[in-house]
């Protein structure tokens, strides 16, 4: 089941949070592959699954998961450290819906069938997972979704259309919401359901995005046949386990690292511009390096908090916010410095950290994804402060 | 294991601090002791500062072997946190200012002459007797003291209410610190907005207490600077308590303001800026306290950061109360006031922008 390794896990909560780093830093440095460093846009499997199956064969695949499903158990700020020294390198996320959402809701809620047919799937790189959560008049306003589940004896007919499926070309299975109630409020007549993409009635078409990349594809439904062994949880709560999925992506959103490696860039293109001593840009990179400093700070104060034990607040929200915008405001002046050269659709110079508009283009969907910055707001206006309405 | 301790040992000894500030601040107290004090001579009371000097703040930072509690700048970033959100009047930051000095002079190992007096004024201060300001500042728009001899000194907070004046003057050997009591003086006030005062000072005579001060001045303006920046996290953080109370219970169209987005998502916009300056103020008041190479760095970010995000949440909250917020009735009026006095005091928000630029340098830790 697990891959078997001569470096089985140890209990890496027993090393010191410094010792822990160093030993993730040196197995990055020494096992990631060097042409897929700091990639400029999100990786297919094709290209990430190489060090997918190394993190597997080394145990360090599920850092978040129990050790007896081959996870490594690691305390919350252990599994931060790891993100940090993944970023850090310029390591890319791989294809890993998998671990950070289907497997902890598996975890949580699956029955132990479930449990053992999916989870070393996943470890061993055999089962890959895309989200199928937002629909075309489903996005922020997620609980309105329509694609329907027809209970017919013990399977599941399923109609209707997902859309924003992160990396769907690549994916072999696919976790759904889908309406299984539709005389009750909405957020209590959907359903949690497993569905293998090479069904039949499956048809996945790529969107191509700003980028030009794509990344994201929308999956249609046409009477997919789907076993109700495959229905997670009960049926009807799937909103509820869902939302219980979004704690510890929010802490992700806000980590200062996505700013800092623009700001570096904009310091290298105005190096090559020519600005770097005008005083006016001068003005605009401090304030931006400052502004960097603060977030920091605060992203501190909610990783003492992990530290300590605690869990994270809905204040949280703030972070993805305050992250999101800062990087966009670098971007912006990224292409200020840029020029004429913020209209080039390849980097400067063949030199791919100088690409202004990459970046300008791959920093707007910050202020979308993960809950828009809109409905962030709603958040901390609602269960921050508790203003009313 | 014990460093966590000893953090828990800092964080208990924070929250003594904010509970006895709430004796003189009461958290949602009214400020009638804050309005009649108001455009008066001195502008502050002098039994209040008394009591602050028996309950230990005014020697905060004072070594234990001078009368003083010898705690650190995450004790007094607390205090002045606490005192700002109550918009106490008395200048306990520039009095800090002054007892460090006084401390240094009455502990330097060369001091030849008028380490008696040092000693004597900060026992004084200790007490709540005096009250020492430090006439540093020569021209606007600077944290710099040149000492230039017989300068005018300006933008003294609450000077009427001296006992003492302390006055760096340039010296062959260096910057050389005097003492000259506040008595026969050549001082002239101007009302601030805050209902304070400004003094301006035309220093004569006075008795060296301390021969090379400038080293221990530049890190006292540092201290200073950050616990302003304190203060002000204190300011917006109460006038935004203020004006969510207000957006909760004013109705219009049926329903609380609050209950609108836009407004909603302003006042996220707002609660964002005062934990941006809470994490930048605790932060940089954590690497004074462990002596962190880029402690000046962090200040200069407090500063900048406090500066900035008072007067914007000070104005929002004005305007966020409507016509109600525009009257001199309303307390959210103050918090503006104060805020505009102290944006700028200790350095304001350019400045600070300038001194990170030359302090910090550029990141080598990518």
């Amino acid at each position: 089941m697990n891959a078997v390794t001569d470096a089985a896990p140890e209990d890496m909560n027993l090393l010191s949070d410094h010792d822990f780093r160093l030993v993730v830093r040196r197995f990055i440095e020494a096992n990631y592959p060097a042409e897929i460093r700091n990639p400029p846009k999100r990786l297919h499997w094709s290209e990430n699954k190489p060090w997918y199956m190394t993190l597997s064969r080394q145990g360090w695949l599920a850092p978040g998961w129990p050790r007896e499903h081959g996870g490594m158990a690691l305390s919350p700020l252990k599994q931060i450290i790891m993100i940090e020294e993944m970023e850090r390198y310029g390591a890319a996320r791989t294809n890993d819906m998998g671990i950070v959402m289907i497997g902890p809701l598996l975890l949580k809620y699956g029955t132990p069938e479930q449990k053992a047919t999916f989870l070393p799937a996943i470890i061993a790189g055999e089962h890959v997972w895309c989200q199928g959560y937002s629909e075309p008049n489903a996005g922020s306003d997620l609980a309105s979704l329509r694609t329907e589940a027809v209970l017919e004896g013990d399977t599941y007919v399923v109609n209707g259309q997902k859309t924003w499926t992160t990396l769907g070309s690549d994916a072999n299975w696919i976790f759904l919401l889908v309406r299984t109630d539709k005389a009750v409020k909405k957020q209590e007549g959907i359903s949690f359901l497993l569905v293998p993409m090479d069904s039949p009635g499956i048809t996945v078409r790529p969107i191509v995005n700003l980028d030009l990349h794509d990344e994201f594809c929308e999956v249609f439904f046409d009477n997919v046949r789907v076993p109700a062994s495959n229905l997670v949880g009960e049926p009807n709560k799937g909103w509820t386990m869902a939302k219980a999925l979004l704690g510890f992506e929010r802490i992700h959103l806000g980590s200062p690292k996505q700013s800092a490696h623009a700001l570096q860039r904009l310091a290298q293109l105005a190096e090559r511009m020519g600005v770097s001593e005008e005083p006016q840009f001068q003005d605009r990179f401090t304030r931006l390096r400052m502004d960097l400093e603060d977030l920091k700070a605060l992203y501190e104060t909610y990783v003492e908090r992990l530290r300590r034990g605690e869990g994270l607040p809905p204040s949280v929200s703030m972070l993805k916010v305050i992250q999101s915008e800062l990087y966009q405001k670098i971007t912006d002046a990224l292409l200020d410095v840029a020029a004429e050269n913020a209209g080039l659709l390849e980097p400067m110079e063949g030199n791919r950290d100088l690409h202004p508009s990459g970046i300008f283009i791959a920093a707007r969907p910050s202020t979308i994804y993960g809950g828009s910055n809109e409905i962030q707001r709603n958040i901390i206006a609602k269960n921050v402060l508790d203003l009313p309405g | 294991m014990s460093q966590q301790l000893a953090e828990d040992d800092r964080a208990e000894s924070i929250r003594m601090i904010r509970d006895s500030a709430a004796a003189i601040a009461p958290p949602g107290g009214d400020l009638k002791r804050v309005r009649a004090l108001r455009f008066k001579t001195p502008g502050f009371d002098p039994a209040v500062w008394a009591e602050m000097g028996a309950l230990g703040w005014t020697g905060l930072r004072v070594p234990e072997e001078l009368g003083g509690s010898g705690l650190g700048m995450g004790e007094f970033c607390a205090l002045a946190e606490a005192l700002g959100a109550g918009l106490a009047p008395e200048p306990l930051v520039p009095c800090m200012l002054s007892a460090m000095l006084l401390s240094a002079a009455a502990t330097h190992p060369t001091t030849l002459i008028g380490s008696g007096e040092a000693g004597e004024a900060l026992a004084a201060m200790l007490t709540g007797e005096a009250m020492v300001l430090t006439a540093w500042q020569e021209r606007a728009n600077t944290l710099e003291a040149p000492g230039t001899p017989g300068a005018a000194r300006l933008f003294l907070p609450m000077a009427g209410g001296a006992t003492h004046f302390l006055v760096p003057v340039r010296e062959a050997a260096g910057l050389a610190l005097y003492i000259q009591p506040a008595a026969g003086a050549d001082l002239t006030l101007e009302a601030t907005q805050d209902g304070g005062s400004f003094g301006t000072l035309r220093p004569a005579g006075g008795v060296k207490i301390l021969d090379q001060c400038a080293a221990v001045l530049e890190q006292a303006l540092g201290e200073a600077a950050l616990g302003t920046a304190a203060t002000l996290l204190g300011v917006m953080d109460r006038a935004f308590a203020i004006t969510l109370d207000y957006l909760k219970t004013r109705t219009q169209f049926g329903r609380p303001i609050g209950a609108f987005q836009s407004l909603q998502h302003r006042a996220a916009d707002l609660a964002m800026e005062v934990a941006l300056t809470r994490a930048s103020v605790e932060a940089a008041a954590a690497s004074l306290d462990a002596a962190a190479p880029n402690r000046g760095a962090a200040i200069a970010r407090a500063k900048a950061r406090a500066s900035d995000s008072a007067m914007l949440v000070t104005r929002q909250a004005i305007q966020l109360h409507g016509g109600i917020g525009y009257t001199d009735e309303h307390d959210i009026g103050l918090y503006l006031r104060r805020a505009m006095v102290l944006a700028s005091l200790f350095g304001g928000a350019a400045l600070h922008r300038r001194a990170f630029m030359t302090l910090a340098p550029e990141s080598g830790d990518e």
